[in-house]
């Protein structure tokens, strides 16, 4: 059953980079010169005519598109990902330098989001009609609304500019002189707006899921019967941590898409902000290989979420018998 | 053990129940009996305040001389947890579909009475065995059992916690006759040794007439007659009673 | 009773907004794009009642006329993705059986890919002007009205009375439009509000980053695009005006959708 179920989930994953790389394959073509210029960005002049024509040979220019598209795949899994136009340096070595910090950014918010939503949605959820409650459905949807650069905008200007506590862009580094504390400080702005951004409307799903749940027969049976609230918490949370999940592997492409904003404005250097930044530039390879990258983080991370689901819901795991 | 005066439930301001008053003697087994939506299943949701959301129940219950409606949620709870059990008529949603049965119904049984879990298991096993039902059901789920399964388990948590008061609604609407033969013997031992006091709502007059001491019959939310089950089966006064006890033959 | 209130005030809100940039050419005091360089960075005041930026243009004209391109990309943008998505959505449902699972599939893998990565790909050759723009943002925002009106269709399509149009033998179109499409509006309409606050923040987001709509036209997201540098040197009024009004604008769509929103039908259950 299980490695059924893992199979059918791989499949839909391959699937997805499949599509993603259409579009990364689509972009090579419609960048202007031919592909293989394309490919080997702005150093294509200095190669020479055997060097040419090894690249038309591996990149099958002479054969039909899908021909091309094949050998461009396997370039692609081999780990080749062209040169950057404007850095000249592979472009999988420079994924290979942000990976880390969007990779950081990603799992900081997520972590708090998912604390500070699971923490707050229970609480109002479990005691309906209190203020918290009420207050919490119209305060997700005040704090969703919120253009989280425009609030990272407001942030800059009031905690680098007029305070100047916090640094207003950059990334920090590790290994460099301020060490983990340094990072942290740049790490601080663009963590919170995300944060704020979505922790509101995570806790408020999870707070109508968990009113819906508290509302089941068998909560009333277990109650009338003396079953501890304790147990009859848990209860109902362990089930409402279903549609919460699947929330969350709904939003995390969407989330994607809004921390590459985030970055960019924080010059945060992660994904995001080179893919951003390869646009401006019109740095095909490297555009096509942050695609390639934020599509399988996406395919990766919905992974996970399936895997959780899988794992705490018995009627998935037992191929929902009636 | 147990007296209604004048019970009435609102629900979004329709009135379910209208001014039902009876009265469950210690010791005995007393059945409420009536056609499908009198307000039998919402006279217990009342008794045991687990009405739905937007309803309003007036009157006064006295259990152990305490007025069920009145007191804190605290003392309805404690009694909750220690004198009654109820059996609830829908089997198939009474447990949470993502936890094994073993664990819920120590929670409902072992767990009451401070058992341990190896105590509990010793002891469940064969209650649940008495009921026909084998010990692998304990690391299934829910929705891997049938209801007359499901409706066995929560009477096996009955049998096992010996509540001075049972409820149980409709219990053998999912058993087959000869399950409900032994479903019946087995609540009369619990009557008889344990002097468990019960209240039993059915739809089956054999039942009744079978296990009963008394009998309340309610039409349309109205309790339209109380008495000892041999003297209303013998003389009913009560013109929808009358026809309830014809359409048995 | 409240909530009808709530529901009142978010529309008038929202009314007066787009009505305001709608006749912006009329209401606001100078041109969108008149610069003055001797009035540059002007605080909110006198003449200039939200200040003026670098240029010395007019921040509340500025404003208005920018609100005007934000709201025309999101409407025709939402409009061609309502199409989309209709069209994809009805023809899943209204078909089914294997045809409705595969186009679900193919749905399912299309909304696991961050859109703006798409659109992004799109800007990098075509950045053109703002029709493009709301091209892009329509092709890659049909997903969810999709999903809707298919789970409408097939709820639809099995009821009473579409069943009894059949037997009499009413034209599949005839059925398609009046029946399942009529009966689908408020589902679909509730998903185009959320469709078209998703539009406004994909613009101003672009266009934020120098990618959206051309610096020349002015536009919600553009403005924010100058302001980064006018905070750092402490002129924050060219920055917070703009992100207040996408923000009210975003606010009262979404409360206008969630008191539209079928309280039977939970949100994302589609
Ligand atoms: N949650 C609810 N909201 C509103 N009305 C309800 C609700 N539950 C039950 N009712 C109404 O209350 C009345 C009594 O219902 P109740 O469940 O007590 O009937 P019953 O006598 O137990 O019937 P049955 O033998 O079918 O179980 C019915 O008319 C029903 O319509
Ligand atoms: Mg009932």
């Amino acid at each position: 059953m299980t490695v059924k179920w893992i199979g059918k989930r791989m499949m839909m994953g391959v699937v997805v980079l499949l599509v993603v790389s259409f579009l990364s394959f689509f972009i090579m073509h419609a960048a202007p010169g031919d592909p293989a210029t394309a490919f080997y960005g702005g150093n294509a002049q200095t190669l020479n005519a055997a060097e040419k024509e090894r690249i038309s040979r591996v990149f099958s220019l002479d054969r039909p598109i899908t021909a091309q598209y094949g050998s461009w795949l396997v370039e692609t899994l081999k780990g080749n990902l062209g040169i950057s136009y404007k850095e000249g340096r592979p472009v999988i070595t420079i994924l290979r330098e942000r990976l880390p910090n969007t990779l950081l950014l990603f799992g900081v918010t997520m972590f708090f989001i998912i604390v500070g939503s699971v923490w707050l949605g229970t609480i109002a959820g479990m005691k309906a009609g209190s203020i918290l409650d009420k207050g919490l459905s119209i305060l997700s949807i005040a704090t969703s609304s919120i253009p989280a650069f425009w609030l990272g905008i407001l942030f800059i200007s009031f905690f680098a500019v007029k305070l100047g506590v916090l640094p207003s862009s950059g990334t920090g580094e590790i290994g460099g002189e301020g060490g983990f504390w340094d990072k942290l400080r740049y790490l601080i702005l663009p963590a919170t707006v995300i944060i704020f951004t979505h922790v509101g409307i995570f806790a408020r799903f999870l707070q109508e899921n968990i009113k819906d749940e508290s509302r089941k027969y068998y909560v009333t049976v277990a109650r009338a019967n003396g079953v501890t609230e304790r147990e009859i918490r848990k209860g109902i949370l362990h089930n409402a941590s279903f549609p919460y999940l699947n929330y969350i592997g709904m939003t995390i492409p969407s989330f994607f898409g809004g921390s590459i904003i985030v970055e960019s404005l924080f010059s945060w250097n992660g994904l995001g902000q080179l893919t951003i930044k390869s646009v401006v530039t019109k740095d095909f390879p490297l555009l096509m290989g942050s695609i390639l990258l934020i599509g399988m983080l996406v395919v990766i991370s919905l992974f996970i979420i399936d895997f959780l689901m899988y794992s705490l819901n018995p009627k998935l795991r037992k191929g929902g018998v009636q | 053990m147990l007296k209604v005066n004048q019970l009435s439930i609102e629900i979004n301001g329709k009135r379910i129940v209208d001014g039902s008053s009876f009265f469950v003697p210690r010791g005995r087994i007393t059945s409420i009996i009536g056609e499908s939506g009198s307000g039998k299943s919402m006279t217990i949701s009342a008794l045991l305040n687990i009405l739905p959301a937007g309803s309003k129940a007036a009157g006064q219950a006295f259990f152990d001389n305490k007025d069920l409606l009145a007191i804190s949620n605290k003392e309805m709870s404690a009694i909750r947890g220690s004198q009654i059990f109820t059996v609830f008529q829908d089997a198939l949603n009474s447990f949470n579909p993502s936890v094994k049965m073993g664990k819920q119904l120590y929670e409902f049984s072992g767990r009451r009475i401070r058992h341990s879990v190896a105590e509990f298991h010793l002891k469940m096993d064969d209650i649940l065995n008495d009921l026909g039902l084998s010990k692998a059901i304990m690391e299934q789920y829910p929705f891997e059992l049938s209801g007359g399964m499901l409706q066995r388990c929560m009477i096996a948590c009955a049998l096992y916690v010996r509540p001075r008061l049972l409820i149980a609604d409709e219990p053998t609407s999912a058993l087959d006759t000869l399950l409900q033969k032994e479903f019946i013997e087995l609540l009369k031992g619990l009557n008889e040794k344990q002097g468990t006091t019960i209240l039993l709502i059915t739809h089956d007059l054999d039942i009744v007439a079978e296990v009963a001491d008394k009998m309340v019959i309610m039409h349309k939310g109205k309790v339209v007659e109380v008495g000892n089950v041999a003297e209303v089966f013998e003389r009913p006064k009560n013109a929808y009673t009358k026809r309830l006890l014809e359409s048995r033959f | 009773m409240k909530s009808r209130k709530m529901l009142a005030f978010w529309c008038i809100v929202l009314g007066i907004i787009v009505f305001s940039t709608v006749f912006s050419g009329n209401l606001a005091p100078y041109e969108p794009n008149d610069m003055n360089l001797d009035e540059v960075y002007l605080s909110p005041g006198d003449g200039h009642l939200l200040g003026t930026d670098h240029l010395g243009r007019d921040v509340f004209s500025r404003l208005l006329g920018g609100g005007k391109v934000t709201l025309t990309v999101a409407t025709v943008s939402v409009l061609l993705s309502l199409v989309l998505g209709v069209l994809y959505g009805g023809f899943s449902g209204y078909v089914g059986g294997i045809v409705d699972t595969a186009l679900m599939r193919l749905l399912e893998v299309f909304i696991t890919i961050p859109s703006l990565i798409i659109i992004l790909s799109f800007q990098a050759f075509m950045q053109g002007g703002m029709w493009s723009m709301a091209l892009i943002i329509g092709v890659t925002g049909w997903l969810s009205t999709a999903r809707i009106v298919r789970s409408e269709f097939i709820r639809l399509k099995e009821a009473e009375f579409v069943q009894m149009a059949k037997m009499f033998g009413t034209p599949i179109w005839k059925i398609i439009i009046s029946h399942l499409l009529k009966n689908s509006v408020p589902a679909i309409f509730v998903v185009t509000l959320f469709n078209f606050a998703n539009a406004i923040f994909i613009e101003v987001s672009l266009s934020f980053l120098g990618i959206g709509v051309p610096p020349a036209i002015p536009s919600w997201g553009n403005m924010l695009y100058y302001a980064q540098n006018d905070i750092l040197i402490g002129a924050w009024w060219i920055g917070l005006y703009p992100g207040i009004l996408i923000f009210i604008t975003i606010l009262a769509i979404n409360f206008i959708g969630e008191a539209l929103k079928d309280p039977e039908r939970r949100r994302f259950s589609a």
